[in-house]
């Protein structure tokens, strides 16, 4: 099974971005790729329970149900520590499937060979 | 059922009709009516996306269905064995 990272850097601030980062990231977990979403800067506000139950993109589904599709179907979110703690956020107000990483995570994952495509 | 080409002996059993559905969005809810089938059942998939014509072929090729019959918008799979 290869690898995949999509990592999501929008949440309000460009909803277009984040439903288009997670319906690939759909299309790979989908396609038996290991993968996984890194949420960071102002991507990590999808990684709170409820916010993105009103981001609803116009030609996708509902930004909630694509992220719930991707961790259904095996997909991992991580969530960038230092960009989730300066914006004040609660880590027990996760998303299902979400965890908190710092940058070794994230390197590791990488150096493995992954891909990795930034919306 | 939806009513694509046939294939002589080999009826497809299931079918879905996706809509316009397309990109990520068509190919998990794909995955998620094929696996729970039987090995070797061949559905029937009608999914009008632009995209589906090279995804779909890619998609296979990446899991190990068999991409029985294309002709835009009809594609019939046959769930892997595994």
């Amino acid at each position: 099974m290869g690898k995949f990272c999509v990592n999501v850097t929008n949440s309000k601030s460009d909803p277009d971005k984040a439903t288009v980062g997670f319906v690939v990231a759909n299309a790979a977990v989908a396609s038996d790729q290991e993968t996984m979403v890194f949420l960071s800067t102002e991507g990590v506000r999808l990684g709170q329970k409820g916010y993105a139950d009103d981001i609803h993109e116009e030609g996708f589904s509902p930004l909630r149900e694509l992220m719930a599709n991707f961790v259904k179907a095996g997909g991992k979110i991580w969530v960038c520590s230092p960009c989730f703690k300066r914006r004040k956020l609660d880590e027990n107000k996760l998303v299902d499937g979400a965890t908190i990483v710092g940058g070794a995570k994230l390197v590791e994952f990488l150096s493995g060979g992954s891909p990795c495509v930034t919306y | 059922m939806t009513g694509g080409a046939q294939v002589p002996g080999a009826a497809p059993p299931e079918g879905w009709d996706a809509g316009d559905m397309g990109c990520g969005e068509l190919l998990i809810e794909l995955r998620m009516r094929l696996l729970p089938l039987a090995p070797g059942t061949v559905f029937e998939l009608v999914a009008l996306d632009p995209g589906a014509r090279s995804d779909l072929p890619a998609w296979c090729r990446l899991t190990g269905h068999a991409l029985v019959q294309a002709e835009h918008p009809v594609y019939w799979i046959r769930r892997r064995n595994h």
